[in-house]
């Protein structure tokens, strides 16, 4: 068990390293000059030729990669060239609003996608069956952003329920202090115990939640059943059956535990799929997260900010990855 | 009923309580009813970020939006009426020679921090840009010395003469801080967001590059009699859908750049007003003027005739734009409605290229222009379809903008483009912004993109440029005559003057755009109409 997990480690390093390797040589390989933004609009050359010395674009690629691996080892991502700020410090404003989102739509996916599959499972072939599959496909292939607009234009527009976008009503805002404990505005909010702003923050997470919800809600349906009917044809299960244990128990209890390791393998992976989504997702929502950022700074060329998400991205997937395999591995069945 | 259902149902319960509690918005307690809010505020939805660099020495970029209603100027340039606005100056004189300028300042005005605004903050404020020499400081290279003469009198002394009144109302690098916050400030105190200046608003809070909260400065010197907001919120909202759905309801007051669509609907929407004003930003096509045959201006005005103009505005720019009669663009002096402007004639053009020895299927060009500007595209491709006629190819590529400018730069004219597609815009309100940056002689290439180089009209904008800042009717005039020069040569086809588009809340009055400060929409101005 040490063994692999040490195993599993040393190859998520090297995955890593890989990711770092190919992103950084390709931003360097797109034609653009990163000194002439630094210095912005309507610089002389003699601007840009220091910029290009200050920023050590001047050397040879490999040792740049090599000054890009000591800053990294010593936590520093360098400098967005449009905000001029250290990439970490806005990774660490721009994470939280993300975060949050992840883990509503995570949870909206478990305890949507759970029971949603195991009803179809247990109602094989029939009108619920039918509904899960179809609704399933649907969340699964519908593009995101027309989800998305199309969620605004019924909540918002015509029915008038749900913000458009944002993290926070902005005149909220205005009106209350909101406390800063943990950078988490949910979390901030709870702790500030006032109901309009926990009520609000809640109504902003909504749509945004369920659009980036859908696809793995979707996902997690149609793993649950399909594990689920391979299992529940099972011996043991017959044999549970057979024993006169209540169906309810031998589904959730006996059944659904034996199938939890795909259905978790998936949602961890689609937890990697969600936060690419978000990239897409954030700019329609106006959220304040790392979507957003890297949206413009990909529209800008701002190769810093987009190596910087790049590897956080990176190291998501190899981490989400690592759990997973880890919780299987904690499988007695599974010998590893 | 076991625990383990029990603990189901309490989740449940309080699943669907929060659910209930937010899914009717507006219902219970509104946060708007309450007496605290009853201040009016208005709230801007920009497509960008409003501001990135909280620093005003520094800045050269959206951040104007922002930073002009934080800051004042000495002087506000209204181009409409070709007239100065006193903010910070009460007045000001020029000496003959165009080489001393005296600035008499406004007494009495308070700074954010409280502090007084002397002539030591005039001093100290465009000392400071200037040595820092970054952003548009380059503006102010006609100064020598800055001398304080008293308390309420600056005088800027110059190494050549320059327009210092149009220079002191630049929308970028012109503002005027309070010395004692800025000098007492540590490193990074810009950086967080923190602001020095005397403007109408002050800041309150900021999200970096997604809001901007700001609230009333009390003391602001010209008061607050009648009718203003209370606060001032300028958001980010990049999705065009969603600005026009804000502005629908009432949500935000006041946008910009929505796509032609959505402004064709929004016209027929009650409570929204539409706005069309002419912007100074204008789109230039730049031949290479010094590659065969485009060095020659046969050839040159042969492409220029090809253009479609009328096409272009109305399929590629949506019928917001209009087409470009000169350098120039509508509503800046130094332009002229009576200059020649060319318009798209085939025959003429083809008529034009046999002149030059061009026989049809010969000639065939390179255009680039700034990948994703949709505008920019449509244009260039309804060029390309109309130079097909005329037997003329056309390659059409998209560039990042650092790309396509620095293969412009390159040293052999014949590695680089032959049309060049870019928008200019001035930093200060003169024509010598459009005709020295694009069409001045340079010897190292900038932004002279079709290296035109022609002495007679070096010299006349020289001179014009130097008095503008006393005979602004004189100067006029030159500009005008220097362009009629261009227009012969034809270095450039010369292709649309564009026009902001705002779509604003029936009740947000008070909003008169001034293209020379683009797309700031100045507060204090503005109110609700109740």
């Amino acid at each position: 068990m040490k063994n692999y997990i040490i195993k599993r480690l040393l190859l998520g390093l090297m995955v890593l390293f890989g990711v770092i390797l190919i992103t950084f040589f390709l931003t360097r390989v797109i034609p653009s000059n990163p000194a002439a933004q630094w210095v912005g609009p309507r610089a002389t050359q003699e601007q840009i030729q220091q910029a290009t010395i200050e920023l050590g674009l001047d050397k040879p690629i490999p040792v740049q990669f090599i000054k890009y691996l000591k800053d990294l080892l010593n936590g520093n991502l360098g400098y967005s060239l449009r905000s001029k700020q250290p990439v970490l410090n806005e990774l660490k404003t721009y994470l939280p609003p993300t975060l949050e989102l992840i883990f509503f739509s995570t949870i909206l996916a478990v305890f949507i996608g759970i029971p949603l599959g195991v009803n179809a499972a247990k109602n094989k072939d029939k009108a619920l069956d039918h509904f899960c599959r179809f609704f399933s496909i649907g969340a699964v292939s519908l593009p995101t952003f027309w989800v998305a607009l199309f969620l605004q234009l019924i909540f918002y527009r015509w029915l008038d329920w749900l913000p458009l976008g944002g993290q926070l009503d902005t005149r909220i805002k205005m009106l209350y202090e909101i406390p800063k404990y943990t950078g988490f505005l949910f979390l901030d909010s709870l702790f500030s115990g006032n109901w309009i702003i926990i009520k609000d923050v809640f109504s902003h997470m909504i749509l945004p939640a369920i659009t980036i919800a859908l696809y793995p809600i979707g996902l997690v349906a149609r793993m649950t059943r399909s594990a689920l009917l391979e299992i529940l044809s099972e011996d043991y299960i017959k044999a549970a059956r057979s024993y006169g244990l209540k169906e309810r128990l031998v589904l959730w209890r006996y059944a659904l535990k034996n199938s939890l390791g795909t259905t978790v393998t998936v949602l961890a992976l689609s937890i990697g799929f969600t936060l690419v989504n978000t990239f897409l997702i954030e700019a329609i929502f106006s959220w304040p997260g790392i979507g957003s950022y890297i949206a413009t700074a990909v529209v800008a060329l701002d190769y810093p900010a987009i190596m910087g998400v790049t590897l956080f991205s990176a190291f998501s997937y190899i981490l989400l990855n690592l759990t997973a395999d880890i919780i299987i591995a904690l499988d007695p069945r599974v010998r590893v | 009923m076991n625990k383990r259902k029990l603990s189901f149902l309490l989740v449940l319960v309080l699943l669907f309580s929060v659910l209930g509690g937010c899914g009717s918005g507006n219902d219970g307690e509104n946060p708007t009813t309450s007496p605290q809010a009853e201040m009016e505020i208005a709230y801007y939805a920009y497509n960008s970020e409003p501001i990135l660099n909280w620093d005003p020495s520094v800045m050269f970029s959206n951040g104007i939006i922002v930073l002009n209603n934080i800051y004042e100027t000495l002087l506000r340039f209204d181009p409409d009426a070709k007239e100065f606005e006193y903010l910070l100056a009460e007045g000001y004189s020029v000496s003959e020679d165009g080489l001393t300028w005296t600035f008499n300042l406004r007494e009495g005005v308070k700074f954010h921090d409280g502090t007084e605004m002397t002539a030591e903050d005039v001093k100290f404020s465009i000392d400071r840009t200037i040595s820092l020499g970054t952003g548009a400081s380059y503006i102010w290279s006609a100064v020598s010395e800055i001398v304080v003469i008293d308390e309420y009198t600056v005088e800027f002394q110059l190494s050549y003469p320059s327009p210092l009144d149009l220079v002191a109302s630049s929308p970028y690098a012109a503002f005027i801080m309070s010395k004692d916050a800025v000098e007492n400030a540590d490193e990074n105190w810009f950086e967080n967001a923190n602001e020095a200046g005397s403007g109408a608003y002050m800041l309150e809070s900021a999200a970096m590059g997604d809001e901007v909260i700001m609230t009333a400065f009390e003391d602001y010197w010209k008061g607050w009699e009648g009718d203003h907001f209370d606060k001032v919120i300028i958001k980010k909202v990049s999705e065009t859908s969603s600005r026009r759905q804000m502005i629908e309801k009432g949500d935000a007051d006041i946008t910009q750049s929505l796509p032609s669509e959505d402004v064709e609907a929004l016209k027929v929407t009650e409570g929204v007003d539409i706005i069309v004003k002419p912007s100074f930003t204008n789109l230039i096509g730049f031949f290479n003027t010094e590659k065969e045959p485009l060095d020659n201006p046969k050839v040159r005005q042969a492409l220029s005739y090809a253009f479609p103009y009328q096409d272009v505005v109305d399929y590629a720019v949506g019928g917001y734009a209009k087409q470009s009669v000169g350098v120039i663009p509508y509503g800046h002096w130094g332009h002229s409605d009576d200059l020649f402007q060319y318009t798209k004639d085939l025959d003429k053009a083809k008529e034009l290229l046999l002149e030059a020895g061009i026989q049809e299927g010969e000639l065939s060009l390179l255009l680039t222009y700034m990948a994703g500007d949709e505008s920019e595209k449509k244009s260039a491709e309804l060029y390309k379809a109309e130079l097909s006629k005329i037997g003329v190819e056309l390659e059409i590529r998209a560039m990042p903008w650092e790309t396509q400018w620095e293969m412009a730069m390159n040293e052999d004219p014949d590695q680089r483009q032959d049309i060049f597609v870019m928008y200019w815009w001035p930093d200060t309100s003169s024509p010598y912004s459009w005709l020295y940056s694009l069409y001045h002689t340079e010897e190292e290439i900038l932004f002279n993109m079709s290296y035109y180089a022609n002495e007679e009209f070096d010299t006349i904008i020289d001179n014009a440029a130097e008095i503008s800042g006393t005979d602004i009717v004189k100067a006029e005039e030159e500009f005008i005559r220097a362009q009629e020069i261009l227009i012969e040569d034809s270095p450039s086809i010369f292709m649309y003057d564009r026009e902001e588009v705002w779509a604003i809340n029936s009740t947000f009055k008070g909003f008169k755009y001034n293209p020379s400060y683009p797309l700031v929409v100045f507060f204090y101005d503005c109110y609700r109409a109740k």
